[in-house]
């Protein structure tokens, strides 16, 4: 599904949570679809079960997964944001618009790639 | 639940084990690390049933372990030195386990004839260390224990090996609750397998934590402060240690990021990032402060 970079910073939870969270944003998972089981990607990716718990527990809080009891840990419907996310994602495009004003990147060129992902 | 308190151990004077205590919870993955000598193998030894502790317990399930039977048939070990009959196969060393081991899974042995490959037939001790070891592996984990004592476990396996046998070990963790205790000095692995961790210095335990505890209460700072200027940092700060390269200073320091962050914010830095340490920079940091660190030797 995707691989652990051991040479990444961030811990093993957080790769865990970032690349299932890309998968879901992108429609990789695609809505009401199963995630893999705790155990099975646990076992494919050889490290603790309790490390997946805490990624997929991270992911239910900030509302990209649901899970039904007895069946599973599935991707949710687009939806609104939790307020912690939201922050955190709005602080890294502030890290990159400042990146982008220092190279002198027209506010054209950026607000025509805004509108280009925001009519998709 | 395996619990250790207060064990002592001397040889011939020689204080191995000095009031140790551990909890391993049920279902966790224990990492128990240490310099060479740390007592780490004797304290394993006592949770065999090998050694009677001088002082002290040692409890599995609530049961003492020493010359109890019913306790160590919930044990499965693989130990630094493994012993196999003389001339005996693996499947004589099944059926030996299979005496011994009520919840031995006959039915798992032949699955995991695929997963290991070894000749079934053959006199174990004329294979290779990792064979062996492989072979320690497919019979410790047909006994179906609630507890696995491993001794540093994947020395000696080639990787696609050391993958599969943690693959098949995180698959019982997760599916049967068993709980491991393993040491080992490979901490880049134990990271990723390891939800608890223990380190063992000079006979004693030095710390004892969960490993995200650990890991959300020790950061890496590199920062940058403006430019002529290295302010103060705050007080309430423990700063472990602290190196600094051109303008960009790094440290050490105990706490949370988030915490840690706000109060380094007061010196107003230009740039700065607060970076999780691995397992391994941990264990440097806290032997350091136990004067364990590398020395810089001169020729």
């Amino acid at each position: 599904m995707f691989s652990l970079d051991h040479r990444d910073a961030r811990p093993i939870y957080e790769q865990i949570r970032d690349g299932l969270r890309r998968m879901i944003v992108t429609g990789a998972l695609a809505p009401d679809e199963k995630l893999p089981s705790v155990r099975a990607l646990a076992m494919e990716l050889a490290i603790n079960p309790n490390t997946i718990q805490r990624a997929y527990a991270e992911l239910e809080t900030e509302g990209y997964t649901y899970s039904v009891p007895g069946k599973g840990i599935f991707a949710a419907q687009r939806q609104a944001a939790a307020p912690a996310r939201l922050e955190t994602l709005l602080e890294r495009l502030t890290e990159l618009l400042t990146e982008l004003h220092f190279l002198e990147v027209p506010l054209e060129a950026v607000t025509a790639r805004v509108e280009e992902v925001y009519h998709d | 639940m395996i619990e250790v308190r207060e064990l002592t151990k001397t040889f011939d004077g020689f204080k191995a084990l000095d009031s140790a205590s551990i909890t391993v919870p049920d279902g966790a993955i224990y990492g128990l690390v240490g310099p060479n000598g740390a007592g780490k193998s004797t304290l394993i030894r006592h949770l065999t049933g090998i050694y009677r502790p001088d002082s002290g317990v040692c409890l599995a399930g609530g049961e003492p372990i020493y010359e109890n039977p019913a306790a160590k048939a919930r044990i499965a070990a693989i130990p630094d030195d493994w012993y196999y009959f003389p001339s005996a196969t693996i499947r004589d060393m099944m059926r030996f386990y299979r005496g011994m081991y009520p919840t031995f899974d006959e039915k798992r042995y032949e699955k995991f004839k695929d997963v290991f490959q070894l000749p079934e037939k053959a006199v174990i001790r004329r294979m290779s260390k990792g064979m062996q070891k492989q072979a320690a592996f497919w019979l410790a984990m047909c006994c179906r224990p609630d507890y696995l004592i491993l001794d540093e476990p994947v020395d000696g396996l080639d990787p696609v090996m050391r993958r599969q046998v943690w693959s098949l070990m995180m698959g019982d963790v997760s599916e049967h609750g068993t709980t491991v205790l393993v040491s080992s000095h490979n901490l880049r692995e134990l990271e990723d397998v390891c939800d608890h961790v223990g380190i063992l210095h000079k006979g004693r335990v030095l710390l004892e934590r969960s490993l995200s505890d650990l890991q959300d209460n020790i950061v890496k700072v590199q920062t940058v402060f403006q430019p002529g200027t290295v302010p103060e940092l705050p007080r309430d700060l423990e700063i472990l240690h602290t190196s600094c390269i051109g303008r960009v200073y790094t440290y050490i320091i105990r706490g949370n990021g988030e915490t840690v962050g706000q109060k380094l914010a007061a010196c107003q830095p230009v740039m700065i990032d607060i970076l999780p340490l691995s397992l391994e920079e941990i264990f440097i940091y806290e032997l350091g402060g136990e004067q364990y660190a590398v020395k810089d030797i001169l020729f």
